[in-house]
């Protein structure tokens, strides 16, 4: 006789999220995104549906990114100097269906560079690559107040996804993102119940649902992967069953996070046995962004084009039924 | 009757009382401290006196040498006035009254208190017409028939055949001090006297006999003995007259918060002596306080009834609690027998009685159980809830058919410590505020309408209300950066301006900080996780229960409507929920003025299961969740929802 499956029935379902709007809705991309709308747990198709996989962002930073370790770096070799090459071939070349732009540059530690510098960059960017766009602030709460704003200003109807946003600075972005009609990134530390304060906090605000993004703060594998991984397991079950303020989908930001890790980062000579730096960090992303899929993350954002490559691979298999 | 003036040195003060008064209970009369740790038993030997002038009948006590009898020197307990007197009390018999030094007690509280005001307020007195007047010590006048040659049983026993022909009394004790005066008091007030009985457990003692008519005059005192204030009520047992209610700052504050942080200090040396002293000398303070507003004679306080939490009462009783805080968390005694209020350093007549509530476990004190006992959840048929707030908010879940009750610790926010402009109920608090929409004008009343002092628990709970509403604080209680007056950035970030400088009676102004909200949101999620997880322990939900009674010190006013905006209470139906002010309070006087409901509160005491929070790691989960104004879970504050 055959099993028969025990199927969960969930009361809710999270909510879609669309990024990028075509000239036909009063934007420029070429495409859109939608992802979110899991009426169930992470790829179990048979209890109810998964419209939309998960999507993986490349990361482009508006300056030099010189911690990136050799093995990471060497990829993009000159272009991770040229912004605008290394959007191009994000696009182009490794056929990225979302770009997350970091303006780490404006950060006062980093080059401090005015916020009109920045609308410009925003500008350039808007114009050079056609697919829908995340805008990530440079970190500084000051800075990023001023900063956001404007950057939204620019990007208006473009239908971004504009963050973050936290507990205690979350009112001038938010507003901002309200009237130019961007999604928003609620960021909170690997906390539940922050997640759903904050979701509260800008939904007050007038921000409909379903334009919210939660960023849960994530950990690499051995770095804390366990304890976000649970928490967005907490929060997703919590979705599911009837909580509305949590029925947001994840953004992780993967690649940030692996490549910081030691084991993507030490060189051969000092662990041999630990095998060749190169694969180590692709490995070290690949896996750590496999884990979060399985923890119902909608979007990662992600550095080197191999790791990519194997996730999507991945996502493809999961999400074939 | 002869009356005799008495003059105490150093103090300089002069007493009349009847011949046969002892010196000590003389001494008391006129507000002269002796000490007298057994009590006026003649055991011992601390109350020694030095006679200067007049006659008195002694008892021969081992306590006195003969150097020292050679100097004149009698035990004040056991020595009697028969003329006028001359005393001096010698510096080892007097009450060192500055062991908590004044200094570093002041320097502690410095900012934190103001003294104590009078204030009147009548917490519910829900059942206390329902029990027997039988107060804990009783005063009754008898004129006994001389002994002759046909009547010739002893004095002991004559007295006894006359009590027992005014009330049924089986069991009946007499200490030696009251035996060795009984012949003489007998004759000297022509066998005329008034005897008071008292309660101790199953038998009743004969605890004072006076000579001559006395018995109008039988005053008692109930207290509340909370982690941050202690409230007394004076209350004529005969009449049940409530004569004056006072609150004043438990002062052992000075060494911590919260009962844990005073169980670490009861370890230090000399630390569970200077706790004890600090508990004492307020309650001490109460009582002269209302006893000379009364015009009443101390020796005519007879007892003393007296409801805290657990560690209150070890602390009192000068009973080491450290077993408190250790697994598996039990206390030295939840029922404690009734004492002489002298042996715990309570300073009324020196053979008064002692008693305190029956409590539960190591954190769920006497105060719970007189707070279940004067709103009647044990004989109700319906579920109910009584929450009392406090530093330790007790909650308990129940009806006629069982009680379960548990702790959690919120911290003394809502009786005004540990914010910035808090203060008790009192006299200027503003307890009742109302802002307008548009320019954040601040209307606000104060307790007995003087000019503002500070702000009193409920008037946080208006105040925060009214903040979310008017959109001051966002639902995380951030104060939000907006162009007003009232609004600025202080020293510990931004705050409100509650009241201006103009407007208050300190020279300040009165402001709510950020800092002050979050301990407020703390405060108020400690007690709804308490009661939620409660509630949700018993499989019920909040919509099935019938009746929620909120107690706390909170004065004579509650806005409840707004305590549910804030998210301190659930969001049932308004009429289900009753505010009854101290109820611990309440409690303790029904208790005091009748042993029906003391033995009624034993039986509560044992019914009542106790639930520890801390083993239910849902607690944790459901305290974060309440971190919020009203409530991270809308659904549960459905009233809310815009």
């Amino acid at each position: 006789m055959a099993m028969e499956l025990v199927k969960e029935k969930w009361l809710n379902a999270i909510n879609k999220v669309t990024i990028g709007s075509t000239a036909e809705e009063g934007g420029s991309r070429t495409k859109v995104v939608t992802l979110g709308g899991e009426e169930t747990l992470p790829f179990l198709h048979a209890e109810g549906a998964l419209p939309y996989k998960p999507v993986i962002a490349y990361e482009v930073w508006d300056t030099p990114a010189r911690d990136w370790p050799e093995g990471l770096s060497s990829v993009y070799g000159k272009v991770l100097n040229e912004p605008f090459a290394w959007a191009k071939i994000c696009v182009e070349e490794y056929k990225a269906e979302l770009l997350c732009v970091r303006l780490v540059g404006a950060h006062p530690d980093v080059e401090n560079r005015s916020v009109e510098e920045e609308a410009d960059f925003i500008e350039k960017i808007r114009k050079s690559c056609g697919v829908p766009l995340i805008v990530v602030g440079c970190g500084d709460t000051t800075k990023d107040n001023a900063l956001l704003p404007v950057c939204s200003q620019v990007l208006k109807g473009e239908h971004c996804l504009i963050g973050s946003v936290t507990q205690d600075n979350y009112k001038t972005i938010t507003a901002s993102c309200l009237a130019d009609g961007h999604n928003i990134i609620a960021e909170s530390p690997i906390d539940v119940n922050i997640a759903k304060q904050l979701n509260i906090l800008i939904s007050d605000m007038g921000m409909p649902l379903e334009r919210i993004v939660i960023d849960p703060t994530v950990g690499a594998l051995g770095y804390g992967f366990e304890y976000a991984y649970s928490i967005m397991e907490r929060s997703r079950l919590a979705a599911l069953a009837g909580d509305k303020m949590l029925a947001m989908p994840f953004i992780c930001f993967v690649g940030q996070e692996s490549w910081r890790a030691k084991e993507a980062r030490t060189a051969e000579d000092q662990h041999p046995e630990w095998g060749a730096v190169l694969e180590r960090g692709i490995i070290w992303e690949a896996v750590t962004a496999a884990g979060f899929l399985q923890a119902g993350a909608d979007i990662l954002v992600m550095r080197h084009p191999k790791a990519v490559e194997i996730v999507q691979k991945n996502i493809e298999e999961l999400m074939g039924k | 009757m002869k009356k005799f003036k008495v003059k105490f040195y150093p103090d300089n003060k002069i007493c009349e009382v009847e011949q046969g008064t002892t010196i000590l209970a003389s001494a008391i009369s006129c507000g002269v401290y002796i000490n007298s740790s057994c009590g006026g038993e003649g055991v011992c030997g601390r109350c020694k006196v030095i006679l200067l002038k007049g006659n008195v009948i002694s008892q021969p006590s081992g306590r006195i040498t003969l150097e020292e009898r050679a100097k004149n020197y009698y035990l004040a307990c056991q020595t009697t006035v028969q003329s006028d007197l001359e005393v001096q009390i010698p510096p080892e018999s007097r009450i060192d009254l500055e062991k908590l030094s004044k200094e570093e007690l002041d320097l502690r509280l410095k900012g934190l208190y103001t003294k104590s005001e009078e204030l009147s307020f009548s917490p519910s007195a829900k059942r206390e017409k329902l029990f027997q007047h039988s107060p804990l010590a009783t005063k009754i006048y008898l004129e006994l028939p001389p002994p002759t040659l046909e009547d010739k049983i002893s004095d002991l026993e004559r007295l006894y055949r006359a009590i027992r022909k005014i009330q049924s009394v089986q069991i009946m004790q007499t200490g030696l001090a009251n035996i060795r005066r009984l012949g003489g008091l007998l004759r000297s007030s022509e066998w005329k006297v008034t005897v008071t009985l008292g309660k101790r457990g199953g038998t009743t003692e004969i605890v004072l006999i006076e000579p001559g008519d006395t018995s109008q005059y039988n005053f008692g005192l109930a207290f509340d003995i909370g982690t941050t204030t202690i409230s007394g009520q004076l209350i004529n047992l005969r009449t049940k007259e409530i004569l004056g209610t006072k609150i004043e700052h438990n002062m052992q504050a000075a060494f911590g918060p919260d009962v844990i942080t005073r169980i670490i200090y009861a370890q230090e040396p000399d630390g569970l002596e200077k706790l004890h002293h600090a508990v004492i000398d307020v309650m001490n303070e109460i009582i002269q306080d209302l006893t000379q507003e009364n015009g009443i004679d101390l020796n005519n306080v007879t007892c003393v009834l007296c409801a805290g939490n657990t560690t209150m009462i070890h602390l009192l009783l000068r009973v080491d609690p450290t077993y408190i805080r250790r697994q598996p968390y039990v206390p030295t005694a939840n029922f404690v027998p009734t004492i002489r209020a002298a042996e715990a350093g309570i300073k009324i007549n020196p053979r008064g009685l002692l008693s305190c509530v029956p409590g539960v476990s190591s954190y769920l004190g006497g105060d719970l159980t007189a707070g279940v006992l004067s709103c009647g959840i044990d004989a109700e048929k319906e579920l109910c809830l009584l929450i009392d707030i406090g530093t330790n908010g007790e909650i308990v879940l129940g009806n006629k058919d069982f009680l379960i009750g548990c702790a959690a610790s919120a911290g003394p926010a809502f009786e005004g410590s540990g914010v910035a402009y808090g203060m008790r109920a009192a006299k200027g608090a503003i307890q009742k505020v109302n802002i307008e929409p548009d320019d954040y004008t601040v209307k606000f009343s104060t307790i007995l309408d003087a000019r503002p002092r500070g702000i009193c628990g409920s008037g946080y709970i208006d105040l925060i209300a009214e903040m979310l509403d008017k959109k001051i604080i966002d639902k995380s209680g951030k104060i939000q950066e907006t162009k007003n007056k009232r609004l600025r950035k202080g020293e510990f970030g931004w705050e409100f301006v509650v009241a201006f400088k103009e407007e208050t009676d300190i020279d300040r102004d009165i402001v709510i900080t950020e800092i002050d909200i979050d301990n407020l949101k703390r405060a108020k999620a400690a007690i709804y996780a308490g009661a939620s997880i409660l509630v949700e322990h018993m499989n019920f939900n909040f919509w099935d229960i019938k009746k929620i009674f909120i107690a706390g010190g909170f004065g004579n006013y509650l806005d409840i409507d707004n305590a549910i905006k804030i998210g301190l209470l659930p969001d049932i139906e308004r009429r289900k929920i009753t505010f009854v002010g101290n109820s611990s309070l309440a409690g303790a006087r029904s208790i005091l003025l009748s042993y029906e409901a003391m033995e009624k509160a034993e039986e509560i005491a044992r019914k009542i299961t106790y639930f520890e929070l801390s083993v239910d790691n849902k607690y944790m989960d459901e305290y974060m969740a309440a971190l919020f104004f009203p409530h991270t879970d809308l659904n549960r504050f459905p009233s809310m929802k815009r």
